[in-house]
């Protein structure tokens, strides 16, 4: 919560700030959509992949929302769960991958790209 | 089925492991395993049919005669003077018993292409070979003619021609969506003239199509008669047309005027619910024909009976009425009318001139999805492969693929005619991806036929459905039962939606019987396997040529107060919406549910395929063995994207494709069919695409290849299809190597 204090403090956001709130907001959107379907999957006794993967989107929102460093770490867990359960499910099916990694890859790359504003933000402090 | 969504260009397709999916091989090579419902009845067995006779020279020299003077100028390329199974070699004369008639001499594929499926045999292999893999590169187009047959008003998102032409002698000869006659220059693509026979938009049942034409020449006739090689043709308003093949003028001896009227005792005029969109067969001078009945309308629906017509005067020669073979075989009673509801064929037949028989592939009854209505002659003719005597509309034996057919496994494909292990053979596909190879003579089984064996009934009429089916331990397309982890998307969120909708389903594999309560996954769906397109068999190499879809449906039985659709007969005119895939939302009046039918089951809300790709391949079977050569996936993603959006990727996804192939000597096989507007050149060898040219719209059609001014044609026709949701045009294109 402190974090949010020290945040506030900071009186001009730069852009890249903003990016890095977007990102978190996108992040729980898509993360809520995927924990509830993937609740309900579970349910159906389908695979828990996506209740699981929707929970790590979710926090790594909300982190991302605090200008958490860990938001990056979370979501590099999450990502390379992605790849290994990907790979158990469809192995080397080129076409089969394509709703599994290149969402998840890009949300990757989007949150690397928060590094530096989330360095800045820890600097602040 | 287009939108399929691609992304990261990085992505390669890879293609699917293959699995003959039925376990169990047959022990050795028992060929008289479990013999599905063939008819057992000795007495409809034919009688031993070989009285060899010297009319077999005449008549093959009359064949062959016909032929070269027609084409005398380019027999340089037809590389082999064989027959390619012998056929006509052995014509006889014997089971023309009492109709007196005799087989008829077949025309020669090379040059030209006389008959839908390429020879009498329906092969769709040619013995040209000037265009090989190596120089098939630098084929260029020679010509693009125009129909200008167009959708117009309500005919809107309603074409799927689905046209190939015949070519003979100097001309090609076609019909075009809404069965306009056409014959142009084989050579230049001039057109010479055509015939109008004025098809009202109405007629259209579920899309305006004309698969082709049928050629027949009148051995009594002189040439230069009016009418000596006539074109006859079935209409999307059921009628039988026949003109001049020189001229286009109607040939007035018959019918009237050359035109004979296919609702005659049919019952009630509905436009659209009877109509005719294959060619015709011709056995000994009989124009035999069915017609569709549009699918999912009522149980009160017209006859799906079948008739013969003389090819002379368009007089009835007999009816085959499923349900009254021996009451209606001269016409039913004056103020009856054919047995209504009856399984109908839409498809092409097969002609046998050798012995006099026709084979029909069945469909269903127009009330697909519910069958504890239907009659037991229904039962037993339904997705049944039927001969008969085209001499005389008697059965001659029956060869059932699917038991208590509730899933719309009508049989599409045209069977082809081999020899096999010496025997006159005959090679059917279906819907279900199995390859079966039926005796001819006897319609007995000659590769290995299994059963699958306790079913699932489910609970909406288990009294009815079969819990046991027969299938190919021979050759089979289908793959795997799909699995959880096969759910497709472009995200992982529509990925996601499409494993709920998994999981709500009922599906227990192969033949999981409909539902109401919850849906249920029919895989394969209804566009096969094989469809209307047909298998390919090149002869001289031994390898058959198959393109099939892969794609599921996903269905609910509607119980009857939630069905709001209406059927044919209750609508206004004009009032029939086209544009829906066959099967979403249809009545099935008189049964207690309606159907609604996801048909390549996609995602409701972004349209793209809840399955993984591949979604249509081709693949190349040893015919001695059965045994896959190759296979691969057909069809790039260039035209698929997200959103609806061309990606212009050049990978090989596998498309849904509809239409054949055509192998040729010269070691190709020539194929459009998939989604992606291309045709292509395939080596017959590797499966490897050696050639490929983008066409203006889609070509959901049979290619052919003939021969004209010493050149090698390859010709197909890009006129689109509302169902596989291609672009829509009249183009008829063909291409050539560069002259010397």
């Amino acid at each position: 919560m402190s974090a949010v204090d020290q945040s506030s403090r900071y009186q001009h956001p730069t852009k890249a700030a903003w990016g890095v709130k977007l990102l978190g907001w996108i992040n729980i959107l898509f993360g809520l959509a995927i924990l509830g379907l993937g609740i309900w999957l579970i349910l159906l006794g389908g695979s828990w992949y996506y209740g699981l993967a929707g929970l790590g989107l979710l926090a790594t929102g909300i982190m991302l929302n605090y200008y958490m460093m860990a938001a990056v770490w979370l979501y590099l867990v999450v990502w390379l769960g992605t790849v290994g359960w990907a790979w158990w499910e469809v192995g080397a099916d080129w076409w089969a991958q394509v709703p599994r990694l290149v969402a998840p890859t890009i949300i990757l790359i989007l949150v690397l790209l928060c590094i530096p504003a989330l360095a800045r933000h820890r600097t602040t402090y | 089925m287009k939108r399929f969504c691609t992304s990261a260009a990085v992505l390669l397709a890879a293609s699917l492991p293959l699995h003959a999916q039925q376990a169990d091989p047959a022990p050795g090579s028992d060929i008289s395993a479990p013999a599905a419902t063939i008819n057992d009845d000795s007495s409809t067995t034919p009688e031993a049919s070989t009285t060899p006779e010297d009319s077999t020279d005449t008549t093959r020299d009359a064949a062959t005669g016909t032929t070269d003077a027609a084409t005398d100028t380019t027999d340089e390329t037809q590389t082999d003077e064989e027959p390619t199974d012998g056929s006509d070699s052995t014509a006889n004369a014997a089971d023309a018993s009492d109709t007196g008639r005799t087989p008829h001499p077949v025309m020669e594929v090379g040059a030209d292409w006389p008959y839908w499926g390429g020879d009498a045999q329906a092969t769709r292999y040619s013995p040209l070979d000037q265009i090989t893999p190596e120089n098939v590169g630098s084929l260029e187009q020679v010509f693009t003619f125009h129909t200008g047959d167009l959708p117009e008003g309500t005919a809107e998102g309603k074409y799927s021609p689905e046209v190939t032409p015949l070519k003979l002698g100097e001309d090609l000869i076609m019909c075009s969506a809404m069965n306009i006659l056409i014959s142009i220059d084989a050579a230049t693509g001039e057109e010479n003239w055509r015939f109008v026979p004025g098809v009202p938009n109405e007629a259209i049942p579920y899309g305006a199509s004309c698969r082709g034409v049928s050629i027949w020449r009148n051995p009594d006739a002189v040439e230069g008669d009016a009418c000596a090689t006539r074109v006859i043709q079935g209409t999307l308003d059921a009628k039988l047309v026949a003109v001049d093949a020189a001229t286009g003028a109607p040939c007035e001896e018959f019918g009237e005027n050359g035109t004979v009227d296919l609702w005659q005792d049919i019952g009630e005029r509905v436009p659209g619910w009877y109509a005719v969109t294959a060619p015709p067969a011709l056995v000994r001078g009989i124009v035999v024909t069915g017609a569709q009945v549009k699918d999912g309308q009522a149980e009160d629906a017209p006859s799906g009976v079948i008739r013969g017509y003389d090819a002379v005067t368009g007089e009835l020669a007999w009816a085959w009425d499923l349900a009254a073979p021996e009451e209606n075989r001269d016409g039913p009673p004056e103020g009856e009318v054919y047995t209504r509801g009856t399984p109908n064929m839409w498809t092409t037949a097969t002609a046998d001139e050798e012995l006099g028989y026709v084979y029909l592939p069945m469909g269903n009854s127009s009330v697909d999805y519910y069958g504890s209505n239907r009659s037991e002659a229904e039962n037993e003719y339904a997705t049944s492969l039927v001969a008969l005597d085209a001499t005389t509309g008697e059965e001659v034996w029956h060869f059932q693929t699917v038991r208590h057919d509730v899933w719309d496994y009508d049989l599409g494909s045209q069977a082809t005619l081999l020899d096999y292990d010496g025997t006159p053979a005959i090679l059917l596909p279906s819907k279900q991806g199995d390859i079966y190879i039926l005796n001819r003579e006897t319609g007995e089984p000659m590769t290995p036929v299994g059963e699958l064996t306790d079913l699932p009934k489910g609970e909406v009429e288990p009294e009815y459905i079969s819990d046991a089916q027969p299938v190919s331990e021979w050759h089979t397309l289908r793959k795997d039962p799909l699995e959880e982890r096969d759910m497709w998307g472009f995200t992982p969120i529509d990925q996601l939606w499409c494993r709920i909708q998994f999981r709500m389903a009922n599906y227990d594999g192969f033949f999981t019987p409909p539902s109401t309560e919850r849906p249920w996954i029919q895989y394969p769906g209804y566009n096969g396997g094989s469809d209307w397109g047909s298998v390919a068999v090149d002869t001289e190499r031994g390898i058959i040529v198959a393109n099939y879809n892969d794609v599921p449906n996903y269905n609910r039985l509607v119980p009857r107060e939630e069905v709001t659709s209406k059927p044919i007969n209750e609508m206004e005119a004009g009032e029939s919406g086209g544009e829906n895939a066959e099967g979403a939302a249809d009545p099935q009046a008189g049964a207690p549910y309606g159907i609604n039918v996801n048909a390549g089951w996609r995602n409701d809300v972004t349209g793209v395929p809840c399955t993984r790709p591949p979604y249509g391949g081709i693949r190349a079977i040893d015919l001695a063995t059965g045994e896959t050569l190759w296979d691969r996936p057909l069809g790039t993603a260039r035209r698929n994207g997200p959103f609806g959006i061309p990606s212009f990727l050049p990978f090989d996804i596998g498309t849904p494709n509809n239409g054949g192939s055509v192998v040729t000597a010269g070691g190709l096989v020539f194929i459009a069919a998939a989604t992606d507007n291309l045709f292509r050149a395939i080596d017959i060898e590797t499966g490897e695409t050696l050639w490929s040219t983008v066409l203006p719209a889609g070509g959901q059609a049979n290619p052919i290849t003939y021969e004209a001014d010493g050149r090698q044609y390859v010709m197909v026709t890009a006129m689109g299809h509302h169902f596989m949701e291609t672009p829509v045009g009249d183009e008829v294109m063909a291409w050539a190597l560069p002259r010397e």
